[in-house]
C-alpha cells in the first residue's frame, strides 16, 4: 500500500525534523554571568517594508557592535555588554505586537529599538505601555505615531510633515521654479509627505498642477504621461526607493524630464544610485542627516568617520535612517549613564529610564537630539535640520538652505544623458 | 487627444506582456486543472535568473531570456510530475490539494528568494534601457516595445506548437479528455511534466522582460499571481485563445482609468470588472472557458 | 449517516466543555507571551471553522473570507473611534450584522458559480473590498485606524476562548446532528442529487455563506480590539483567507474537529519557526517545505493520523491494532 508506506516515510522524516530543527534552534538561551543590557528590535525583516527594515536594522547593530568592542555601556564606572534579540514584523501589525511581547516576556529585554512603519509601531506602542518598557524608534517618520502622545515611544527623525513642506519652500526660493506637480504612493508614510509637499506648495503660493495618489504596485505609465502633459517646473514624487527608481525609469522611457524631480523617501539610499547609475544624477532629496554635516560624538566619531565605518561593515553608504537608528543607542547609551543603575532594570528602572530618556539634551554624530515634551510630535527628536541634497556623480550632496549647501543647485536639469 | 493616444499605448505595451505572463498558466490549467498559486514565484525567479546573468555573465535580458526560458523549462518538467501526482491522486479534493501544493511552492520561492538575495530590489539592465520613439504626439519607450514584441513572439511560438506538430495534438487532447486520451496511447504523466514545464518557461521569461522594465525582488510574485488570475478568468480558465483578448483588456483598462479617473481607483476597477464579469459571465468574455 | 450510537452522540460537547474548562486554567501557568500565542491559536480554530462550513460541508472553496475578517474588524474599529465610542461588546452584534447581510445579498450571485470560478470570485470580491477600504475616508484609508487599547490579556483569552467553544460546539451540532448538516453535505456530494430530493440547494448554500461569514466577522471584531491597530493589508489581504484554507486542509477538510486541529497545529509551529529564526527569514521557506510535503504525504490532513479519524483508525490507530 503505497498510502501507508509514504505516510509512515513522513512520520518517520517529520519525527527526525522536528528533532533536528529543536535541536538546531537556538532556543538554548545560555545566560551571561555577568548581567547585559538586554535590547530587542522589532522590525520589518520580510514582507513590504522589508528594505527599510533591514536598514534599521543595520543602523542599530552597528551602535552594539561598537559600543561592545569598548566593553559595553558604561555604567557608574562599570561597563555593561549590549545583548541584541530580534523579531521580525514581517510588514504586519499583528506580528509587530507578536515580536514585542515575546522580546520582552521571554528575551527579558528591558529597551525596545523600534520598527520601521507607522503601522507597527502603532501596533507595538500599547505592548510597551503595559510593560512598561521604553522604545526608540530609529525611523518612524509618520507624524500619526505621535498624535496619540505615547509615553514609552521616542523618535529620532522628524515627522516628515515637518521637512516635506519646509523643502519645497527652500527649493522654490533657489530655483525659482513656479508650478509643482505632487504624486505620491498611497501608504502612510508616502501618503503624508505627498500631503507635506502639497501643504508646501500652498504656503508658498506656487501653482500646483496636479495631486495624485498611486498604489505601490502601480504601473508608472499613467501618471508619468499625465505630468508629463501638465508640464510642471518641479515634480515631488512620495514614496520608496523601489517605487522612485521605477519612477525615474519611467519618465525617462516616456522623455519625460522636468526641470527638477524632488523625491523622498530612499533617494539618500545607496541603492537609489547603484540601480539608476547616471539617471540618478540630479534628482533632489530631503535628508536629515548627511555625511558632510559638521557633527560628532565619542563613540562613532564625526559623520563623514560613521560614514565610512558604515561603508565598510555593510558595504554601502549609510542614509539618514541608518544615522539615526546608531544615534538611538547613543540616546540609550545616555540615558542609561544618566539613570545610573545596573541592568537588569525592572519596572521601576525602566520608568526612570523612560524619565532619563525624556531628558536627553545630547550632542551625536547625527547632529542634537532632544525630545519634544508635548504637542502633536510629542516625544519626537525635531532638532535636525532637513536639508535638501541633490544626487552629484552618484553622491549625496547637500544643495539647499544656503548654509548647508556644498554646491550650485542644478536647474533646470539637462536631458537625460 | 495626445493624452488619450499615448494611454492606449501604454495600454497595448502592457497588455502584451500580461499575455505572455498568462498563457502558460491558462495552459497548465487547460492540461493539469491546476490553478497554479506559485505563478508569481515563477515570475520572481526569473527576474531574478536575468538579474544574475546579466550581473555574472554579462548579458542582455534579451539574450538571456533564451537561457531563462530553457532553464524554467529544465525545472518546470521536474515540478509537473509531483504537480501531476497530486492532481490525480485519490485525495477528497485532489484540485484544492493541488492548489495548497502551489502555495506551499510560492512560500517557498518567496523566502527562499528573501533569504539568499536579501530584501533590496535588483533592476536589469538592457541597452535598450530609456531609449524612445517619437510617433507623431506619443512617445513609443523602446524597451517596453521590444518587450511586447518578444511576448508576443512566446505566445505565437507556443500557438504554433499547440497547433501545428504532433506534440500539440497530444496537448490538446489532454486537455480535451485525460482518459481518452490515455486510452489513445498518449503518455499523460509526460505531457502533463511537459506543459509545465513549457508554462514555467513561458511565465520565468515574461518575469525577465518584466525585470527589465520595473525591478525585481522577493515580494513581487503576489501581484504577478494576480494580474496572472484575473485575465485568466477573464479571458475563461483554460482557453489560451481568450488570453490575447483579455491581456490587452487588462492593459487598457488599467492605462485608462490610471490616466482619467486616478491610478488610485485602477486596482478597485479591475477587480470590480473581474467580478462582475464572473457573475454575469463565469465562463469568461468570450465564453470560452471549461 | 445517522449515528447509530447515542451514547456516544454527547461525547463531543463533553469533550470540548472539558477541553475549554482545561483551557480557561491555562493563563494560570504560562507567561504572557505564550498566552499571546494561545489567544491566536483560538482565534485561528475559530476562523478555520468557520471557513469548514463553507470549504468543508458545502464543498466550494471560498478565497474571499478575508472580507468577513476584515467588516468585523471595521465595523469594530470604526465605531469604537472617539468620535462615535461605542462599546466594544456593542460593536460584535453590529459587525455579524453587516457581515451576514453582505453575505446573504452576494451569496446568491456568487455561489452559482463552480469551483475554480467560485474561488476566484470571492478572491476578487474580498480585493475589492480591500481597495474600496484604502480609498474611503471613514476607514482612515491605508493609513489605518488605531483603537483605544484595553491592556489585559486575560479578557482577550477568555473572549476568543468563550467565541472558539461555542462556534465549535455550534458547528458541530448543526453540522453533523440536524438536517441543516445531511443538506449541506447532500449538496457537496451530488448537487443535482440533493436538488431532486427536494433541497433547496440555493437557499442552504446561502444560509452557510452567511453563518460562515458572520463568525468570522467575529474573529475580526475581536482582533481589531486586541491588535488595536488595522490597517486594509492586515486585516482583508489575502493572506488571511490563505491561512484559513491551508488550516483546514492541514487538519481534514470537511471535519469538525480538523480545523482546530490544524490551526493549532500550524499556528504554533509559525511561531516557533518564526520565534526560534528570529534574526532570519528562513523560517519562510521551511513552511512552505511544511505545507508542501503535507500535501504530498499527508493529503486527508493530520486528523486522519488520529485513531477513529475520517479513514476508520488512521496511521495510529493501524499502528495501534500492529501493536
Amino acid at each position: 500500500m503505497a498510502g501507508g508506506i509514504s505516510r509512515r516515510k513522513f512520520l518517520t522524516g517529520s519525527a527526525c525534523g522536528l528533532g533536528a530543527l529543536t535541536l538546531g534552534a537556538p532556543a538554548i538561551h545560555v545566560r551571561a554571568q555577568e548581567p547585559t543590557i538586554r535590547c530587542g528590535v522589532v522590525t520589518s525583516l520580510s514582507g513590504e517594508n522589508r528594505f527599510g527594515g533591514n536598514l534599521t536594522r543595520r543602523g542599530y547593530d552597528l551602535w552594539a557592535e561598537e559600543i561592545n568592542k569598548l566593553g559595553g555601556v558604561e555604567i557608574n564606572g562599570d561597563r555593561y555588554r549590549v545583548e541584541m534579540f530580534y523579531g521580525d514584523a514581517q510588514s504586519r501589525p499583528a506580528s509587530g505586537a507578536d515580536a514585542a511581547e515575546r522580546l520582552i516576556i521571554r528575551d527579558e529585554v528591558s529597551v525596545l529599538f523600534g520598527p520601521y512603519t507607522s503601522g507597527v509601531t502603532l501596533a507595538v506602542q500599547p505592548i510597551c505601555a503595559k510593560y512598561g518598557v521604553p522604545m526608540i524608534s530609529g525611523s518612524a517618520e509618520s507624524p500619526n505615531v505621535w498624535l496619540e502622545q505615547p509615553r514609552f515611544n521616542f523618535g529620532m527623525i522628524p515627522a516628515v510633515d515637518h521637512s516635506a513642506g519646509r523643502s519645497i519652500a527652500v527649493i522654490a526660493e533657489a530655483t525659482g521654479a513656479a508650478s509643482v506637480g505632487v504624486v505620491g504612493v498611497d501608504e502612510p508614510f508616502s501618503k503624508e509627505t505627498a500631503e507635506g509637499f502639497r501643504n508646501g506648495v500652498n504656503e508658498a503660493g506656487l501653482e500646483l498642477t496636479r495631486f495624485e495618489l498611486f498604489p505601490a504596485n502601480a504601473d508608472l505609465s499613467p501618471i508619468v504621461s499625465n505630468l508629463k502633459a501638465d508640464n510642471p517646473d518641479l515634480v515631488a514624487v512620495g514614496g520608496h526607493e523601489e517605487v522612485l527608481i521605477n519612477f525615474i525609469n519611467t519618465a525617462r522611457s516616456l522623455d519625460f524630464r522636468p526641470k527638477a524631480i524632488l523625491m523622498h523617501y530612499g533617494v539618500t539610499a545607496a541603492a537609489f544610485a547603484d540601480q539608476l547609475g547616471g539617471d540618478a544624477n540630479g534628482v533632489l532629496g530631503i535628508s536629515v542627516w548627511t555625511p558632510n554635516l559638521p557633527y560628532r560624538d565619542d563613540l562613532f566619531g564625526t559623520a563623514s568617520d560613521y560614514d565610512a565605518l558604515s561603508h565598510s561593515r555593510w558595504g554601502s553608504h549609510p542614509d539618514y535612517t541608518e544615522a539615526a537608528c546608531s544615534a538611538s543607542g547613543l540616546v540609550l547609551q545616555d540615558a542609561a549613564a544618566r539613570l545610573g543603575k545596573p541592568p537588569a532594570w525592572d519596572r521601576q528602572a525602566r520608568l526612570e529610564l523612560v524619565e532619563a530618556l525624556e531628558a536627553t539634551d545630547i550632542e551625536t554624530f547625527y547632529g542634537p537630539v532632544a525630545f519634544e515634551r508635548e504637542g502633536d510630535h510629542y516625544h519626537n527628536n525635531i532638532q535636525p535640520v532637513p536639508v535638501v541634497i541633490q544626487i552629484t556623480e552618484g553622491r549625496v550632496v547637500p544643495v539647499a538652505p544656503k548654509d548647508a549647501a556644498q554646491t550650485e543647485l542644478v536647474y533646470p536639469l539637462p536631458p537625460f544623458s | 487627444m495626445d493624452l488619450l493616444l499615448q494611454a492606449l499605448l501604454n495600454g497595448i505595451l502592457i497588455g502584451g506582456i500580461l499575455i505572455c505572463l498568462t498563457i502558460g498558466f491558462q495552459l497548465t490549467f487547460g492540461v493539469l486543472h491546476v490553478i497554479d498559486f506559485a505563478v508569481g514565484g515563477w515570475v520572481m525567479l526569473g527576474g531574478y535568473a536575468a538579474y544574475w546573468a546579466s550581473q555574472l555573465l554579462g548579458l542582455d535580458p534579451f539574450i538571456s531570456i533564451f537561457l531563462v526560458f530553457a532553464l524554467f523549462v529544465a525545472v518546470g518538467c521536474a515540478v509537473g510530475p509531483l504537480i501531476y501526482h497530486v492532481r490525480t491522486s485519490r485525495y477528497a479534493r485532489p484540485d484544492l490539494m493541488a492548489l495548497a501544493f502551489t502555495f506551499g511552492l510560492f512560500i517557498m520561492m518567496r523566502g527562499g528568494a528573501l533569504w539568499l538575495w536579501s530584501f533590496d530590489s535588483r533592476s536589469v539592465d538592457s541597452w535598450l534601457s530609456g531609449h524612445s520613439l517619437s510617433l507623431g504626439p506619443v512617445t513609443v519607450p523602446l524597451l517596453r516595445l521590444s518587450a511586447f514584441a518578444m511576448a508576443l513572439l512566446l505566445a505565437v511560438g507556443l500557438f504554433v506548437l499547440l497547433y501545428r506538430s504532433r506534440f500539440g495534438l497530444a496537448v490538446r487532447a489532454v486537455a480535451q479528455n485525460r482518459d481518452h486520451a490515455g486510452l489513445m496511447g498518449v503518455d499523460v504523466k509526460r505531457i502533463s511534466a511537459y506543459v509545465y514545464g513549457l508554462y514555467t518557461g513561458i511565465t520565468a521569461s515574461a518575469g525577465v522582460l518584466l525585470a527589465t522594465i520595473y525591478s525585481v525582488n522577493p515580494e513581487v510574485g503576489v501581484r504577478y499571481t494576480l494580474f496572472a488570475f484575473f485575465v485568466a478568468v477573464l479571458a475563461g480558465l483554460g482557453s489560451v485563445g481568450g488570453v490575447l483578448v483579455a491581456g490587452l483588456l487588462l492593459g487598457l483598462v488599467e492605462s485608462l482609468v490610471g490616466t482619467y479617473v486616478g491610478t488610485r481607483y485602477s486596482l478597485l476597477v479591475v477587480f470590480a470588472t473581474l467580478y462582475l464579469v464572473l457573475l454575469v459571465s463565469p465562463k469568461g468574455i468570450l465564453q470560452r472557458g471549461i | 449517516m445517522v449515528s447509530k450510537r447515542p451514547r456516544r452522540s454527547l461525547l463531543p460537547v463533553v469533550a470540548v466543555v472539558a477541553g475549554a474548562a482545561a483551557l480557561a486554567a491555562l493563563p494560570a501557568f504560562i507567561d504572557p507571551y505564550s498566552l499571546r500565542i494561545a489567544t491566536g491559536v483560538l482565534m485561528w480554530a475559530g476562523l478555520a471553522c468557520a471557513w469548514n462550513i463553507v470549504g468543508g460541508y458545502a464543498g466550494y472553496i471560498s478565497f474571499g473570507h478575508s472580507a468577513f475578517f476584515g467588516i468585523g474588524a471595521y465595523v469594530t474599529g470604526i465605531l469604537m473611534q472617539r468620535e462615535v465610542g461605542l462599546a466594544f461588546a456593542a460593536t460584535l452584534p453590529l459587525g455579524v450584522l453587516v457581515a451576514v447581510a453582505i453575505a446573504a445579498a452576494i451569496g446568491g450571485p456568487t455561489l452559482r458559480l463552480r469551483g475554480a470560478y467560485f474561488a476566484i470570485a470571492t478572491w476578487a470580491f474580498a480585493e475589492m473590498l480591500m481597495q474600496l477600504a484604502t480609498v474611503l475616508d471613514v476607514t482612515g484609508g491605508t493609513g489605518g485606524l488605531s483603537l483605544p487599547a484595553y491592556l489585559n490579556e486575560f479578557f482577550f483569552f477568555y473572549v476568543m476562548l468563550g467565541v472558539a467553544a461555542v462556534v465549535y460546539v455550534g458547528a458541530w451540532f448543526l453540522l453533523e446532528r440536524t438536517r441543516f448538516g445531511y443538506r449541506l453535505k447532500a449538496l457537496r456530494d451530488h448537487e443535482p442529487a440533493a436538488e431532486a430530493l427536494g433541497i433547496h440547494t440555493t437557499r442552504v448554500k446561502v444560509q452557510a455563506f452567511a453563518l460562515s461569514a458572520g463568525i468570522t466577522s467575529l474573529f475580526g471584531s475581536i482582533y481589531a480590539y486586541w491588535v488595536t491597530f488595522i490597517d486594509p493589508r492586515s486585516v482583508m489581504g489575502p493572506e488571511i483567507t490563505d491561512q484559513m484554507v491551508v488550516m483546514v486542509l492541514l487538519g481534514g477538510l470537511g471535519t469538525v474537529w480538523g480545523p482546530a486541529l490544524g490551526a493549532t497545529v500550524l499556528w504554533l509551529t509559525n511561531r516557533y519557526i518564526w520565534s526560534s529564526f528570529g534574526d532570519t527569514v528562513v523560517y519562510l521557506p521551511i513552511l512552505g517545505l511544511l505545507i508542501a510535503l503535507i500535501v504530498l504525504f499527508l493529503p486527508n490532513g493530520l486528523i486522519s493520523l488520529l485513531p477513529g479519524g475520517r479513514r476508520g483508525g488512521g496511521v495510529l490507530g493501524r499502528l495501534w491494532r500492529k501493536l
